[in-house]
């Protein structure tokens, strides 16, 4: 490695990270994203020290009506995702409760890897297992002032998934017949190629932080346009302190909104620039004779 | 009637041997008759277990078979009826394979879960087993393992299905073996179905199939001649003989009988004592009644033998150990730093345990209705696999164990070994390393110590046939006090018989004058003492002369076959001067004496021992006087001279000029016996050489009371001739840092002449001789030595006023020669600490007179108290136990044999190749495989810890996004065999360069490519390039729709392709080889990351299409690399500036040397155009 090698490929690296990280900033900049978290205030205030019970209470309207204001032009088409926290799709009894034979080729194949939710009642569970079983249940619709706002359900999962990895001839049976409700139902007319929202849970997240694909709006929102969140909140995070959000967001070549590439390749093309001019210093300053046999340890001692 | 005194008393009392001659370990033989002549035993006891003996009541002496005789009397030894195969002994049937097709499973099994490293693995997998624990599917868990041991399985198969083979066919062998009751019939029977009493009919060039004791041969002297290059290597031709009393019957009726007892089977190839009880008589059988397995009759049309050893007890299968299995010192200091790895796989494994617990206790109550977890099973009504929290937390840590068991890098070991097996191919490819005169290439014989050859600190090298070619020349006789070495005349001298032209092979330059007085000769006294000289050359040995044909039909070329080169360079030497050897029976030898053919007969024979250190043979000479020669060392033979005389102090002064020149020397002398003198001897020695125990002591006791009142004849002076390159090559070696010791069995001049010709000693060297009779002498100069030492030392540090520096640098150059007796005294008393101290102080180090076992003794000495790492090369049996106690043992296979090679690590044609060995491929070995271990435990880290920080967000359950399958393939494909490849193939530097600047090994020797610094460095990288790996991916997924096998493959990815390109920056010179091998692996992983996630059925299928499709999986992966790798360079960049290594700057001026030939060679293209 002679100097003007290492000077040159810090300077190679800074000449290339900076512009694409301003690229990347620019790009996560354009992202339009509203975030709402809704888990707290769709309980009503006469149950907000004791949400479990409101939440347990099959009587109690979930429904729930939530403002939000747009601050950007949003172009379609707008995600629309749910957002959790805290809740553990990667923790491993939750990972592994699943059976893929099943939900490709039917009860027959159910097997011990989906307990504790194998079988109900003597008879298997389609789809069987914890992830299925905890299926995510709250609905979302959108108004603006009274005229509903399309959104398309359809083709929110893997194309892969749909066609290979669960059956078209797989019905839902004994779902969700437990003494213990986990989430949502699923019509039992239905296979489960066409289940969508349940293909796209059974993708186990991989942080505790995440994003599932909603629907899409393919109507472009308005600036200070205010719109209507019909919510049902059905599902349970009270239990274990997990939060829920709603995110309608814009989306660009790099994906959704963030920031944190642009500024790694900035930080990171700086740092090589620097270098670069530091190992230049260095050579300038303390240059050392390159293939001198003089500078060998031997030569050194007995120069000495 | 002295002489008789201890005869028959010794088999009742002990044996007359003094107390103080045993408890001397015997010294190295003289020159002129080799240690194998001594037959010391070559069984070689483990080193280790020796020293902690007490080794004073083991005299490394000779044959512990007459000890056995002697302690265990007649019932210990085997009674064989002749002719009569007896079942009580081991058949003859041999086994080297170690499984058969029932036991190999059990057996192979056991062998390799010897390893440690084994143990830790199937641990792990049966751990693995447990539903509560199972972190991998059953299959994937079993499959590196199962992988491991099935490869070393069928390579341990292959081996043993070739030793099964050979086996076979040895036992499968046929020989002649007489019929019972019959006389003369020999049909052919299976070598596997000779049993002990079996008499075996062998023919020329066949090859014997068990031990047999002579009973004849086709010579109606019983002679019979045998090559025993299988079993020690030497190519030359032994005599053994059938004695006259076995031969006799068997030439007159063919009958057998006779009943013999012999010692019980022992390893002593060297050593054999029996007696043959026929027809009421006792005749005695020593080693020279003796023909062993594997050897082959030569020259002999037939012999028949009685088998006294069969099978496995054969001396032959007793030696065959094998070399001891060593290991090596990087694989030494690899434990520590797999120490360091467990104590931080154990932190990792409680860390995670202990979060998980505090997770499972902050949720305690919310267990049951969180939807991820879970805890009843509500058709049972009981948990769920969830045991409280307690055992949760034992249970995690078990499993945490399985997830992360990798930081332990298992297949390091199979590395290692294929990266060895690479590079002692390519050491056996170096044509460097190839002898083209003997034809010997360069063997790995131990494949586990390849990279010692770089960390070399002491070379012990013997002399003869090391450093010296062992092909001994006559150079200068002095005879009577006058010295005649201006040796001119290469004409030869040739003898006819039957009008058939011999000629001596080898023809020796001859002195005008002395050829002149010979012809002249038995005129004058002066020529009578010259013919007797000749004649005393020519008679006192063991030479067997062979004749051989030539193209010419007329004419025979002599080819004196014998086991000492001396007595061969002797032999022909008379011959030259027209004492021509011609014939030798055990009876007589016939001699032509100028032209002149005479029968002198041998009455007996006093073979070369090292106590007396002289020959003798008692000659019936054809004018019927009783005449005894000797020849030996000047000490003995000066000892026994009958008076003081001019002559003899000028023959002193002879010997003291040739060792000066380095010749070997010897004395020569005779003895008139008078018919009473005779006789007395002759009934003594008959007496001696029939009795059965203590039969050695008795026949020197014999020798010492004939061998008096000797005339010295005159000396001789032989050439030891010095290998090629030799100073050259030693010259190499101590610049590379590197202490050479020469270990020689020559007397001090001769050593210290050596010495001085292959440049190891020169003249502005301070010599300090140890050289006593007597422990406190020996401490008196050991202390003196030291103070001598300290003196230079201080005047030297005055003078430079740099006491850090050796006394090498410092100018005073310290040579330190010491003597086999000194070393008695030294050797296993307090003294060695002193001599230690001595010795390395001296950049120099000659032993001399040193008896093998001694040999092995210093090397422990420095084996024992230093660090460094000890090299010993020789050539013979008598270094086979230095071999075996130096970390590195290198046997010569040259002329002395098989012995030393069969023992030997490495072996090689030439010392001089010692220096590319050493230099070249020790140096490129050691860097090599020190970085390949280090790699391999960074690279291994890496993953692990990528692995750790992601357990951070599962709630600690070591959940883990990689998948299951890419876990286990990352150490066997993903990132092994990179890291083979350039163990095998890097060179850090280029041949010409290491061999121009041998002070380049010192890296080696300073341990700089393996030390715990550069583990820690490499911890610390694997540390940061893990949290690169994870973090940025991490922070840029935060809040996104990914999914856990997405993020995993690009994990996953992105791992490999660090450690790779780790690797990539480490490699110092490509080649296609290693860029098919980094480039492949990468792409081979994303391969397999394609081919996992197209499997339905697993939680990934289809993540790498859908994760390949965006743009910021590809900006992470850049961003990952240059994050990750830039420490690493800038590391590397600041090392390279600011502390430049040798290595560093000796491959910098290797390039500027490449671009400087291209500017000279485009200088005059400019200056033409």
């Amino acid at each position: 490695m002679t100097p003007g090698c290492v000077i040159t490929i810090f300077l190679l690296i800074g000449i290339t990270f900076v512009p694409v990280g301003l690229v990347c900033l620019q790009a996560s900049n354009s992202v339009a994203e509203i975030v709402h978290r809704y888990d707290i205030d769709c309980v009503p205030d006469a149950y907000r020290r004791n949400k479990q019970a409101y939440i347990k209470d099959s009587l109690i309207s979930k429904k729930c009506i939530q403002k939000v204001k747009v601050q950007y032009h949003m172009k379609a088409p707008i995600y629309v995702y749910y957002e959790l926290d805290n809740f553990y799709q990667n923790h491993r009894r939750y990972v592994k409760s699943r059976s893929d034979k099943q939900l490709r080729h039917g009860m027959k194949y159910t097997d011990s890897s989906c307990g504790p939710l194998e079988r109900n009642n003597g008879l298997p569970i389609v789809p069987c297992g914890l992830i299925a079983w905890s299926l995510f249940n709250d609905t979302f619709g959108f108004t603006r002032g009274s005229i509903g706002i399309m959104v398309d359900r359809k083709n929110i999962s893997w194309r892969s998934d749909r066609e290979h990895k669960f059956g078209k001839d797989v019905y839902p049976f004994n779902f969700q017949n437990g003494s213990l409700i986990g989430g949502g139902k699923l019509d039992p007319d239905i296979p489960l190629s066409n289940q969508e929202d349940l293909i796209v849970w059974m993708r186990a997240a991989a942080l505790p932080q995440f994003r599932k694909l909603y629907g899409v709006i393919e109507d472009d929102l308005q600036a200070d346009e205010t719109i209507d969140i019909h919510i049902t909140n059905n599902y349970n995070t009270y239990s274990f302190g997990g939060k829920k959000s709603l995110v309608l967001t814009t989306s660009t070549w790099l994906g959704g909104k963030n920031d944190f590439l642009g500024y790694a390749y900035l930080v990171t093309g700086s740092a090589s620039i620097f270098l670069s001019i530091l190992f230049a210093l260095i050579h300038v300053k303390i240059p050392r004779p390159h293939g001198d046999a003089a500078y060998l340890s031997w030569s050194r001692k007995s120069s000495n | 009637m002295s002489s008789e005194r201890p005869l028959l008393d010794a088999t009742a009392t002990t044996p007359p041997t003094p107390a103080a001659a045993s408890r001397l370990p015997p010294s190295q033989p003289e020159p002129p008759v080799r240690a194998d002549h001594l037959g010391f035993s070559v069984e070689v006891p483990d080193p280790f277990r020796r020293s902690r003996r007490d080794n004073r009541d083991q005299p490394p002496d000779l044959s512990a078979s007459r000890r056995e005789l002697q302690e265990g009397g007649d019932c210990e030894s085997r009674a064989v009826v002749v002719g009569e195969p007896s079942a009580e002994f081991s058949g003859n049937a041999i086994r080297t394979a170690k499984y058969s097709a029932l036991t190999f499973l059990p057996r192979n099994l056991f062998e390799q879960f010897r390893r440690l490293s084994y143990v830790y693995f199937l641990a792990i997998t049966v751990l693995n087993q447990l539903p509560q624990v199972a972190v991998f599917g059953r299959g994937a868990s079993v499959l590196p393992l199962a992988f491991v041991l099935f490869v070393t399985a069928v390579k341990d198969a292959y081996e043993d299905f070739r030793r099964h083979r050979s086996d076979r066919r040895e036992n499968n062998r046929l020989a002649a073996v007489l019929a019972p009751q019959t006389a003369s019939e020999f049909p052919p029977k299976k070598w596997k179905h000779i049993r002990v009493g079996d008499v075996v009919r062998v023919v020329s060039s066949e090859t014997l199939p068990a031990d047999m004791v002579l009973l004849a041969t086709s010579d109606s002297t019983g002679v019979a001649h045998v090559q025993t290059v299988n079993l020690d290597g030497e190519t030359n031709l032994k005599t053994r003989y059938a004695k006259q009393e076995t031969q006799l019957r068997f030439s007159h009726n063919g009958g057998v009988g006779g009943i013999l007892h012999c010692e019980r089977p022992n390893r002593n190839i060297y050593g054999f004592q029996a007696y043959l009880e026929i027809d009421g008589k006792r005749v005695s059988l020593g080693p020279s009644n003796i023909v062993l397995r594997g050897c082959e009759l030569k020259n002999t049309s037939w012999a028949i033998g009685v088998v006294v050893y069969a099978g496995k007890e054969t001396k032959v299968m007793l030696n065959n150990s094998g070399p001891p299995s060593k290991r090596s010192r990087l694989e030494t200091q690899l434990n520590r730093e797999t120490v360091i790895l467990s104590i931080m796989l154990i932190g990792m494994c409680t860390t995670a345990s202990v979060l998980a617990g505090i997770w499972l206790l902050n949720h305690r109550g919310e267990l049951e209705f969180t939807q991820f977890f879970r805890e009843k099973d509500y058709t049972t009504g009981k948990n769920y696999n969830y045991y409280g929290v307690g055992m949760q937390i034992f249970i995690t840590f078990l499993m945490a164990v399985i997830v992360y068991q990798v930081i332990i890098p298992i297949s390091l070991y199979i590395s290692m070994e294929m990266v060895r097996l690479g590079q002692a191919y390519f050491m056996g490819a170096d044509k460097d390393l190839y002898d083209k005169s003997s034809r010997s290439k360069f063997q790995c014989r131990a494949l586990n110590i390849n990279e010692d050859l770089g960390q070399i600190k002491y070379v012990f090298s013997d002399k003869t046939g090391t450093l010296t070619e062992n092909k001994m020349e006559f150079q200068c006789a002095s005879i009577h006090g006058v010295d005649y070495s201006s040796g001119k005349d290469t004409r030869g001298y040739s003898v006819v018989v039957d009008d058939l032209l011999w000629t001596p092979k080898v023809a020796v330059r001859t002195d005008p004058q002395l050829f002149k007085l010979l012809r002249n000769g038995g005129t004058n006294v002066e020529g009578k003492l010259v013919l007797d000289f000749f004649l005393a050359l020519a008679v006192c040995n063991t030479i067997v002369p062979l004749v051989v044909d030539t193209r010419d039909p007329r004419q025979k070329l002599i080819d004196y076959q014998g086991e000492s080169p001396d007595e061969q360079a002797l032999a022909y030497a008379a011959a030259s001067y027209g004492i021509v050897l011609v014939e030798r029976t055990s009876g007589y030898v016939v001699i032509d004496v100028l032209g002149d053919r005479q029968r002198f007969d041998i009455l007996g024979l006093h073979e070369f021992d090292s106590d007396r250190k002289r020959m003798s043979v008692i000659v019936g000479c054809p004018d019927s006087t009783v005449k005894l020669y000797a020849k030996g060392a000047d000490s003995s033979m000066f000892g026994i001279t009958n008076k003081e005389l001019d002559s003899v102090r000028a023959t002193e002064a002879h010997l003291h000029k040739y060792s000066s020149l380095g010749l070997r020397t010897l004395v020569v002398g005779m003895r008139e016996l008078s018919q009473p003198e005779y006789e007395e001897w002759q009934s003594a020695y008959e007496n001696a050489s029939t009795a059965v125990l203590g039969r050695g002591n008795l026949l020197r006791s014999v020798a010492v009371n004939i061998e008096c009142n000797i005339h010295i004849l005159g000396a001789t002076g032989i050439e030891d001739k010095l290998q090629d390159g030799v100073p050259e090559a030693i010259e190499s070696l101590r610049q590379a840092g590197m202490k050479v010791w020469i270990l020689t069995g020559d007397k001090q001049e001769t050593a210290i002449s050596i010495g001085y010709s292959c440049k190891l000693l020169t003249n502005d060297m301070t010599q300090i001789v140890i050289n006593n009779n007597s422990k406190e002498s020996c401490k008196k100069s050991l202390e003196e030595a030291i103070a001598t030492i300290k003196e230079l030392r201080v005047t030297s540090t005055l003078d430079t006023l740099n006491p850090v520096l050796s006394s090498e640098s410092a100018g005073v150059v310290l040579a330190l020669i010491v003597d086999g007796n000194s070393l008695v005294y030294i050797l296993e008393t307090e003294l060695q600490e002193e001599l230690f101290k001595v010795a390395t102080e001296c950049s120099v180090v000659l032993c001399c007179r040193v008896a093998p076992l001694q040999k092995a003794g210093i090397v422990a000495l420095i084996k024992n108290r230093t660090d460094d790492m000890t090299l010993a090369i020789g050539d013979g049996a008598n270094d086979v136990s230095m071999i075996q106690m130096a970390d590195v043992g290198i046997g010569i296979s040259g002329q002395e044999g098989g012995q030393a090679v069969m023992a030997s690590d490495f072996s090689m044609g030439q010392f001089r190749f010692l220096v590319p060995l050493l230099l070249v491929h020790g140096h490129w070995n050691y860097q090599r495989m020190g970085y390949m271990i280090l790699y391999n435990f960074y690279k291994n880290a890496t993953f692990v810890l990528v692995l750790f920080w992601y357990v951070l967000y599962t709630a600690f359950t070591l959940t883990t996004a990689i998948s299951e399958w890419s876990s286990l393939l990352y150490t066997v494909l993903y990132t092994s065999l990179p890291t083979i490849v350039v163990g095998i193939l890097d060179k850090d530097l280029s041949k010409s360069t290491l061999l121009a600047y041998p002070k380049l090994y010192g890296s080696g020797q300073r341990n700089e490519k393996y030390n715990l610094n550069l583990f820690v460095l490499n911890m610390v990288e694997a540390l940061w390039q893990s949290l690169v790996v994870i973090y940025i991916p991490y922070f840029a997924y935060r809040q996104s729709t990914i999914d856990m096998s997405s993020l995993g493959d690009l994990w996953a990815l992105a791992s490999v392709i660090v450690v790779n390109m780790q690797l990539a920056m480490d490699i110092i010179r490509w080649n296609w080889i290693i860029h098919a091998f980094v480039w492949g692996t990468i792409a081979a992983t994303a391969i397999c990351l394609f081919v996992i996630d197209s499997i339905w059925f697993l939680p990934g299928y289809g993540a790498i299409y859908h994760l390949m499709g965006t743009g910021l999986f590809w900006l992470l992966l850049l961003i990952i690399v240059a994050a990750a790798m830039v420490p690493h360079f800038v590391i590397k960049a600041f090392t390279e500036h600011f502390r430049p290594s040798d290595i560093q700057i000796a491959r910098e001026m290797e390039k500027f040397e490449a671009l400087n030939q291209v500017n000279r060679s485009e200088i005059p293209m400019r200056t033409l155009s």
